[in-house]
């Protein structure tokens, strides 16, 4: 079959860049919040403890699969593959630089969004099957944390769309030649509300409602161990790519930078989103599940509501 | 390719579809029925028509999966085998599926089969401006649908004093 070669080969790419980034990004983690805490972090293996993701990898995949007594096993074994399928997924459309897409699809920024929102599925698969109540809470939490906060990620997204007139993401970053969206004012708030809305859509503090280690243990991954724990983990950070990189392209010109190459370019505005949100999660405290669901039915989605009509009534003026 | 794509993800969802019927515990069906709804999207995909398919993916598997799971935890005895699969209608039911299979058999025998045609991905541009000209109609009762489901969802959820 022609193109078959290439199409592996693009999925073999893809899934090596999301397993170093995966391990990369948790070494960084724990530097980062290391540093915040006045600490060392991980020292003894490489240097400055960079192989301590290979080592921990290494470990997991050696580790014994432990099925629960009372787990419903067939949505206990699907759960991991409905967690990282979506994340795989979306790196279809994810424009590393002007050629370097998987695929340009006209529909890409939708089909990040849809294409992610499978991971609820997933999540509560894992929080059901495990027959564990800590797990269930979980999974029940981040499912109605995930589609509450889905409004106003959709919405923001839906005001750079507006403002360029297509759904391509190698086209809106073609669009931002002149400027990126983040220096017009009412983009720049989107930008605000996508970021919020998206560390809630990740499970991540000041949102870790699902994953809330002083009172659920670990959420909906707490009775999966080994390869299965491994794979919930490089989701979670994969999909913590897959939001830094839409907001770098949304919002930060994408690729288009001087001097540096595209690609360096790209990773660059994607890992300061990320060190971002890991400031972020080692700065700010835990808030409330009725506080979050309040915050974003009762502000996030009326701002931006009226942040839409303002935007609509700036283009037609 | 786009012909071996088609003829596997179609064998994926007729296989998904009876499965999601044919297994007892509910939320096992609600996870094949979203495997279903997920290879109908790829075969949106594969028919150049990635719109529709991602649409597919947005509303049913992100939004009405989803609702089936909340309603499904709060049924009680979801694993319960003892619960009939049927219920007095399926006399009915027999019937109405059975027609509407004769309707689908003559569609299929009559329609010419020969190699897939291309079909070129319509621009969204233009599916946009022939929702609000050609089938403004439709598209704003369909709007006035959805309001009304809202309403109504509002007025049975709303707490009696």
């Amino acid at each position: 079959m022609p193109g078959m070669g290439l199409l592996l080969l693009k999925g073999m790419a893809v899934l090596g860049f999301i397993s170093t980034s995966a391990m990369f990004l948790i070494w960084w983690e724990r530097k980062v919040s290391a540093l915040i805490q006045n600490r060392m972090g991980p020292m003894a293996t490489g240097w400055h403890g960079s192989l301590q993701s290979v080592a921990d990898s290494i470990k997991l995949l050696l580790k014994e699969n432990i099925v629960p007594a009372g787990a419903d096993k067939l949505i206990w074994w699907l759960a991991p593959f409905f967690v990282v399928f979506p994340s795989v997924s979306a790196f279809v459309t994810i424009p590393f630089s002007e050629k370097l897409v998987p695929r340009d699809l006209n529909v890409g920024i939708l089909f990040v969004t849809s294409i992610t929102s499978v991971c609820v599925l997933g999540i509560f698969m894992a929080g059901w099957g495990s027959n564990n109540k800590y797990s269930l809470l979980g999974g029940m939490r981040s499912a109605a944390q995930i589609i509450s906060y889905e409004v106003p990620l959709l919405l923001s997204i839906v005001l750079v769309v507006m403002q360029t007139g297509t759904l391509s993401m190698v086209e809106i970053v073609r669009a931002q030649a002149h400027g990126w969206f983040l220096l017009r004012p009412h983009l720049a708030l989107a930008f605000v509300i996508y970021l919020i809305s998206a560390t809630a859509e990740v499970n991540r503090v000041p949102f870790d409602i699902p994953e809330a280690e002083s009172e659920l243990g670990a959420g909906y991954h707490t009775e999966y161990s080994g390869m299965k724990f491994a794979m919930f983990f490089v989701a979670e950070y994969t999909n913590l790519f897959i939001i830094s990189a839409v907001a770098a392209t949304l919002f930060l010109g994408g690729w288009q930078g001087p001097l540096l190459p595209p690609v360096v370019w790209f990773l660059l505005k994607a890992y300061g989103i990320i060190f971002l949100l890991m400031w972020v999660r080692w700065t700010l405290p835990r808030v409330r599940m009725d506080q979050m669901m309040a915050f974003a039915w009762k502000v996030l989605t009326p701002v931006s509501l009226a942040n839409l009509l303002l935007s609509g009534w700036l283009m037609l003026r | 390719m786009v012909e071996f794509a088609i003829y596997s993800i179609g064998i994926g969802a007729c296989v998904f579809a009876i499965l999601s019927v044919a297994v007892r515990d509910i939320f096992h069906s609600a996870v094949w029925l979203s495997l279903t709804l997920l290879c109908v999207s790829g075969l949106y995909f594969s028919l150049n028509a990635p719109f529709l398919g991602v649409i597919q993916v947005l509303v049913y598997i992100g939004g009405i999966i989803t609702l089936f799971i909340f309603a499904i935890k709060l049924t009680a005895r979801i694993g319960d085998k003892t619960i009939a699969q049927t219920n007095n209608q399926v006399l009915i039911s027999l019937l109405a599926s059975v027609v509407f299979f004769v309707f689908l058999l003559s569609a299929i025998l009559r329609h010419p089969w020969g190699r897939l045609a291309t079909v070129k991905e319509l621009p969204l541009k233009e599916l946009g401006q022939s929702l609000l000209t050609n089938y403004m109609l439709p598209f704003e009762f369909l709007s006035l649908i959805l309001l009304a489901v809202m309403v109504g969802a509002i007025v049975i959820g709303k707490v009696k004093k």
